[in-house]
């Protein structure tokens, strides 16, 4: 995967989170399952996009929230 | 955040390794124990192959711990055992020495501080328990509080030897079952008695509708606008009252003072020694809350287990007693009602009726 | 010095013989006043007779998405000491072995950072300190880390992995349940911290069917310890036992499959008939002995109630030469459960155990999945009804 990649897939699941935030929770899974499909063309695997949700999550740019199951939220 | 500090944080270590814990004679015979010996309820010896003797001390713990409690085990174990010490599954705390000349002053040590030794054998052990007040937000009962009646009521049978085969009482303060409550001789089980009160204006922003109603056991949900609000409708002939919905929206409390309570289940095992393991099943359906010391609730546990007491075979467990003399036996030695809510109607519930015409009067 | 709030149905639970939580609770409240709160508010639901704990409210450690638990006050005014009253899971050493030096520097952790309370376990098996604060986080995160104690799980993630005693203390055992609760937990660090699961995972280590830690009913993937060749058996002692209580009536007559007799006073074992339940080895430890080619069983599934009721675990290999794959680093497990995870984040849906996947797709699609063939003691006997779906090219065939 290349920087350029790396920067639109991570714009791409922040810009995600925020969009439907208070509508629709994303779980970590479904992200990766979305983002697979998205940049199938680009060749990301399974694991770059949790390479670069565990980035996302280390910048403290997203947070995991949590009710009945864990789920990707705004910092407060 | 400065790029250097950043760097220093120390994630994804895992859990420390045990070796640094385990005492010399432990690492000398580890994987050559040969047997051991029970010689009273709070002591049990391992014999290793080369004949080194390791002695443990068992005491009883009430999970909810403070760090003086700590500190107090570790004077204990830096008195007598070079600082090692273990903690069991259900919460037992066990000191691991290598001189038996140690054992009874540390005994006595531990009882002059207060704390109760035994717990190994034949004995009712130390109660499996979850949260309760103290720090969920589901419970439909106290946890601590309970265990700490019906373990005052038991005292005599976790530091004595006098039952049939050892008991474990789990209990869990909701459905959810923190607790190893499904499988248990005797287990208690938190239990909510009315449908959750839904708050039409937080739902909104505090839940996503389609993961409610998933949530529901018995499709019991669905959505529903209250006004201009997106929302949901309980059915409240087909609710179980399991709190599952409240886990995913915070908007669906369920706890009610009035209608929360306990039920008692029995015949649980979760060992696969000489029988399979086995689900608790229910004895008693409900039982209000009572605070602080829940009699009601202690008494019908003690009324099982001394019903096991008498009538079971040494060696039996509460579920190999119970089928040996049959449920319908249990009720009437117990005096527990038989009621419409013993019948099962969930999902498996055909596997549990008497395809048979065997019967006993 | 009064105490801070009065108590009067809590003190009753300072009474009798068994130790008092209550006690454990005041003895913290003399250093925090946050436990002092706690003890004020946990009163008043003993008067009212409700949880007085909101739902809701994040907490957490920067990265992880596991590991912290958020509790906040409904009288924050009232009980300002728990407001934020959050728990903290340390991932437990495995065997839960500590010493004294390291006990008492956790002791310091919760005093400084916490409410100077512990649950020593949870039911998983995390050492959990209670009554901390989102600003303390950090800090008592890396004090742990730095004594080598990291989070434990909660969430949609891996649980964390716990193991019996083994043999570390225990004869019985039938593989390093120490060793490979620790292997496995290190190596998948991320699914624990990181919560990228459908739901929760579980999976816990016995060595022998005893199941100390209840992995059969408690784990979405039990090990539980077995061997596949003869019972040992010491004649002599086999005597001494005879000598001492009724063998036959204890022993033999409760082997569930009733493969043990007396030729004289030898005693005979059928083995091929053997279920390896443990029963005559617990009652005659000196007697008898599991064999030489020891190995784990594994069984997959067991749940609690929700959603679709209770499961226990049901067998999925009933023997796994444990102590080879050792030598690897248990590389060829690490890959089946990787296989199970992707088959279940392909195929689960959100809140589904794996138990209830299998369940709902059934065992056969399953095991195709992750590339295992079904076998006869995955079951407890064939099928009984008739509808049977034959597959195309095997009717074709015809
Ligand atoms: C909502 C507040 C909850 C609280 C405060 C809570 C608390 C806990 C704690 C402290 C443990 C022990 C953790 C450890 O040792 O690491 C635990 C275990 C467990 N929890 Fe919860 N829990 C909650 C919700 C749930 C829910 C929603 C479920 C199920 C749907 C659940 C099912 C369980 C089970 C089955 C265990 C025992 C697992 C085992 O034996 O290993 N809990 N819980
Ligand atoms: S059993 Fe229910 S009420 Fe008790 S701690 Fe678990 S989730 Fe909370
Ligand atoms: S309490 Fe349980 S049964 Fe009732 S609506 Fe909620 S999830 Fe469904
Ligand atoms: S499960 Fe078996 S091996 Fe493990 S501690 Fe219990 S008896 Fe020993
Ligand atoms: S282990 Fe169980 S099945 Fe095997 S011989 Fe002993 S009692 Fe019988």
């Amino acid at each position: 995967m290349t920087d350029e990649t790396k920067k639109k897939l991570e714009d791409k699941i922040i810009g995600l989170v925020k969009e439907y935030a208070g509508k629709k929770r994303f779980k970590p899974i479904d992200i990766v399952k979305e983002m697979e499909k998205e940049f199938a063309a680009e060749g990301v695997s399974k694991e770059d996009i949790k390479g670069a949700l565990k980035e996302i999550m280390d910048d403290g740019k997203l947070v995991y929230g949590y009710a009945g199951g864990s789920f990707l939220a705004l910092p407060e | 955040m400065p790029e250097e500090v950043k760097k220093k944080r120390i994630t994804d270590v895992g859990p420390h390794d045990y070796h640094d814990y385990l005492s010399p004679m432990i690492k000398k015979n580890y994987g050559k124990w040969a047997y051991h010996e029970i010689l009273d309820p709070g002591t049990m010896v391992h014999i290793a192959e080369n004949g080194d003797k390791l002695y443990t001390v068992r005491m009883g713990s009430p999970r909810l711990v403070s760090s003086s409690f700590v500190r107090d085990i570790c004077d204990m174990a830096d008195k007598y055992c070079g600082g090692y010490l273990r903690f069991t599954t259900r919460n037992n705390v066990e000191f691991l020495l290598e001189d038996e000349k140690n054992v009874e002053p540390l005994k006595k040590d531990l009882d002059k501080l207060g704390y109760n030794v035994g717990g190994i054998g034949n004995i009712v052990a130390n109660i499996v328990h979850t949260q309760g007040w103290v720090h969920c937000h589901t419970s439909a009962s106290d946890a601590s509080g309970v265990v700490k009646s019906v373990m005052d009521e038991l005292y005599e049978y976790f530091v004595e030897e006098k039952l049939p085969s050892k008991v474990r009482i789990a209990f869990a303060c909701c459905l959810n079952m923190c607790g190893s409550v499904a499988s248990s001789d005797i287990a208690i089980l938190g239990t909510h008695r009315k449908p959750p009160k839904i708050n039409h204006e937080r739902l909104v922003n505090l839940c996503e509708v389609p993961s409610t109603i998933a949530a529901c056991p018995t499709n019991s949900i669905r959505p529903e606008m209250v006004g201009d609000k997106k929302s949901v409708r309980v059915n409240e002939e087909t609710c179980v009252f399991c709190g599952s919905c409240y886990t995913v929206c915070p908007a669906m409390p369920i706890a009610d003072a009035e209608n929360d309570g306990l039920s008692i289940w029995v015949g649980g095992k979760v060992s696969n020694a000489r029988t399979k393991p086995t689900f608790s099943k229910l004895v008693v359906p409900f039982i209000p809350n009572e605070p602080p010391r829940w009699g009601k609730a202690v008494q019908a546990v003690k009324t099982i287990l001394e019903a096991y007491k008498k009538g079971a075979e040494p060696g039996e467990r509460v579920i190999e007693w119970i089928e040996r003399i049959g449920w319908s036996r249990f009720f009437k030695i117990t005096g527990f009602e038989f009621t419409k809510y013993h019948v099962d109607d969930f999902r498996l519930a055909e596997a549990t009726m008497n395809y048979s015409s065997h019967a006993r009067f | 010095m009064g105490k801070k709030h009065e108590t009067p149905l809590l003190d009753e639970l300072k009474k009798g013989k068994w130790i008092s939580f209550v006690k454990e609770m005041e003895r913290a409240a003399e250093k925090s006043e946050r436990t002092e709160d706690l003890l004020g508010q946990v009163e008043e639901s003993y008067r009212d007779k409700i949880t007085h704990w909101k739902h809701g409210g994040m907490a957490g450690v920067k990265g992880y998405g596991a590991g912290m638990v958020g509790r906040f006050s409904e009288f924050p005014e009232k009980y300002p000491g728990v407001k934020e009253c959050h728990s903290i899971r340390l991932n437990q050493t495995s065997g839960f072995f500590y010493n004294s030096d390291v006990l008492r520097k956790l002791a310091d952790i919760a005093d400084q950072h916490a409410g100077g309370l512990f649950n020593f376990h949870g039911s998983t098996g995390d050492i959990q300190i209670l009554g901390l604060t989102q600003a303390d986080a950090e800090d008592l995160f890396q004090k742990s880390a730095e004594l080598g104690f990291d989070l434990g799980g909660s969430g949609s993630d891996l649980r964390t992995p716990s193991c019996c005693v083994g043999p570390a203390r225990c004869e019985f055992a039938n593989y390093d349940t120490l060793q490979i609760c620790y292997d496995l937990t290190h190596a998948f660090q991320d699914e624990l911290h990181r919560p990228s699961f459908n739901y929760k995972f579980k999976m816990k280590f016995s060595g022998c069917a005893n199941d100390c830690v209840a992995a059969a009913s408690r784990s979405d993937l039990a090990f539980i310890g077995t061997w596949q060749d003869n019972i040992k058996i010491n004649q002599n002692e086999v005597k001494n036992y005879v000598k001492k209580f009724n063998v036959q009536k204890y022993v033999l007559d409760k082997c569930p499959t009733k493969c043990m007799w007396f030729e004289g006073e030898n005693l005979v074992i059928d083995d091929s008939n053997c279920v390896k339940c443990m029963h005559c080895i617990n009652e005659m430890p000196r007697a008898l002995k599991s064999g030489d080619q020891k190995g784990l069983s594994i069984l997959i599934g067991a749940k609690a109630p929700l959603v679709t009721g209770p499961r226990m675990g049901m067998m999925l290999i009933p023997f796994y030469d444990v102590h080879e794959d050792s030598k690897n680093d248990y590389e060829w497990l690490k890959g089946l459960i990787s296989n199970m995870w992707e088959f279940w984040d392909e195929y689960g849906v959100s809140r589904e155990r794996i138990g209830e996947l299998i369940a709902r797709v059934g065992l056969v699609t399953f095991l195709e999945g992750i590339g295992l063939e079904p076998t006869i003691d995955m079951v407890k006997e064939p099928r009984s009804n008739p509808f049977i779906k034959f597959e195309d090219e095997e009717a074709g065939a015809e």
